[in-house]
């Protein structure tokens, strides 16, 4: 019924949640959320550990079920289980803080399963692509390997080859860098960079806090399970409005 | 009797002996391997039911003695009508106790997996099956080399269950009894008994260290 009380002329969004509400026992972990990505959007959420951030993240393909509210992909709601749920999974990339390749197939295996498996692409046609996407994010060389035998940087390269083989309509990254070695943080980046250069839409979760102003086209900042302030990447980082986020932002600053 | 002696008489019954262990042995183990990957499925599966039944399963035939198994079989069966004969009963006994000794080994493999790859192969949008198929099974099954090994040799051990009942011709274990009521071999007769199930399990292990070189996961 909402869908169609949408504005003439503005397109539905790719992801949106709709008065979202979770729980975990006792703890409000998700606290009314409302949130819209438009079709090529890079949305940065930051905030303090623990306000829910990477909660949120994980609601959006349902690897945490909600309370209550509606989360949708473009426009159809996020179904609840079963074939339907794993087909709409397969649409969204997702991105890990601990990379979570599989640990006993080789790079080039890990980039081909969800074509070849999920999408039913032929197995050559998967691994020439795989290929191809190895080579943009810097890790061709190391396609026989197993992920052990790389370091985290490049394992979380290769992730992100992993989940763009599924051409996704949106990428969701939870901290994809917070695992890593200082000296590897930005060989990730700069291939995250690149993705929003080419048009992905994005949400990304974390603490680099000079990735979010470059790349984001918004910044969310969540604090206690809620969305205390939301704006351009320029706006928020000079003239934060809420005071929650001026604290954020001076405990930050300091290193 | 004297090694040489008990040797020399018995030798060709002790070979046979040995290959009759081997083949319940082989025999067990291969069902034993079916039954617990089965299981093990049914204990990792979405659907409750099926995993109180798995679970079921294992603390049965976990805890009870493999003799009071092989009792059961032989001679409460037949009460419903399922008649099976003595080798059969030896078999089906090492089986059950095996294969839930087997699906903890294979339930520790998937601990080792962790939630993360899952996670990430259900991002794939890869179904419950074939998560199980081409992430859980594999990792399971390779990191399960070393305590399958000792299962392995575990159930050939059990095999001597054979004892038990009248076997013909008899297992490893079974020959000493018969051997020793026709000669007072003492405890030599067990002794060469003895070096046919130590040799084999060393041959085993050797074998399964092998194997687990060749697949084990780099973490």
């Amino acid at each position: 019924m909402a869908t169609t009380m949408q504005d003439e002329g503005k397109q539905t969004p790719v992801i949106e949640l709709r008065d979202v509400d979770k729980h975990y026992g006792d703890l409000h972990v998700l606290k009314n959320i409302n949130l819209e990505v438009d079709k090529g959007e890079v949305l940065v959420i930051i905030g303090p550990s623990g306000s829910g951030k990477s909660t949120l993240c994980r609601t959006i393909n349902r690897l945490e079920t909600i309370d209550s509210g509606q989360i949708l992909i473009e426009g159809k709601p996020l179904p609840q289980e079963g074939k339907e749920l794993a087909a709409m999974r397969a649409e969204l990339g997702m991105v890990f803080q601990q990379f979570n390749l599989f640990a006993h197939m080789s790079i080039l295996d890990n980039v081909t399963i969800g074509p070849i498996d999920v999408l039913g692409v032929p197995k050559e046609k998967a691994q020439a692509e795989a290929m191809e996407l190895l080579k943009r994010v810097g890790v061709a060389e190391q396609a026989s390997k197993v992920p052990a035998q790389l370091s985290g940087g490049q394992q979380q390269r290769v992730a992100i080859a992993r989940s763009l083989a599924m051409h996704p309509k949106a990428m969701l990254f939870d901290e994809p860098t917070s695992a890593l070695d200082p000296e590897m943080i930005n060989e990730v980046l700069d291939v995250m960079v690149e993705l929003a250069r080419q048009g992905m839409t994005m949400i990304v979760v974390t603490h680099e806090m000079s990735f979010a102003r470059r790349v984001a086209d918004r910044v969310v900042f969540m604090a206690d399970g809620q969305i205390v302030e939301e704006g351009a990447p320029d706006e928020f980082f000079d003239h934060p409005k809420s005071e929650r986020a001026k604290e954020f932002l001076e405990s930050i600053s300091g290193h | 009797m004297g090694f040489a002696e008990l040797w020399k008489t018995y030798g060709g019954d002790y070979l046979v002996a040995l290959l009759t262990t081997w083949q319940l042995t082989a025999i067990s183990f291969v069902f034993v391997m079916i039954l617990s990957v089965l299981v093990t499925v049914m204990r990792v599966c979405p659907i409750k039911p099926l995993r109180v039944v798995g679970d079921v399963y294992v603390q049965i035939f976990r805890n009870i003695p493999g003799v009071s198994l092989l009792i059961i079989c032989v001679y409460a069966l037949p009460f419903l009508k399922v008649l099976l004969d003595y080798r059969t009963c030896v078999i089906v006994t090492t089986i059950l106790l095996g294969s839930a000794f087997g699906s903890e080994n294979f339930m520790s493999g998937i601990n080792t997996i962790g939630v993360g790859q899952i996670e990430a192969a259900r991002s794939l949008g890869l179904t419950f099956t074939q998560i199980l198929r081409k992430i859980v099974i594999p990792q399971a099954l390779r990191s399960a080399v070393l305590p399958m090994t000792n299962l392995l040799i575990a159930v050939m051990l059990t095999t001597a269950l054979g004892s038990q009942v009248p076997l013909s011709p008899p297992e490893l274990t079974g020959l000493v009894s018969v051997i020793n009521t026709q000669v007072s071999g003492g405890i030599t007769t067990f002794f060469i008994s003895a070096l046919g199930y130590a040799l084999s399990a060393l041959a085993i292990g050797y074998v399964g260290n092998a194997i687990d070189k060749r697949v084990r996961i780099l973490r």
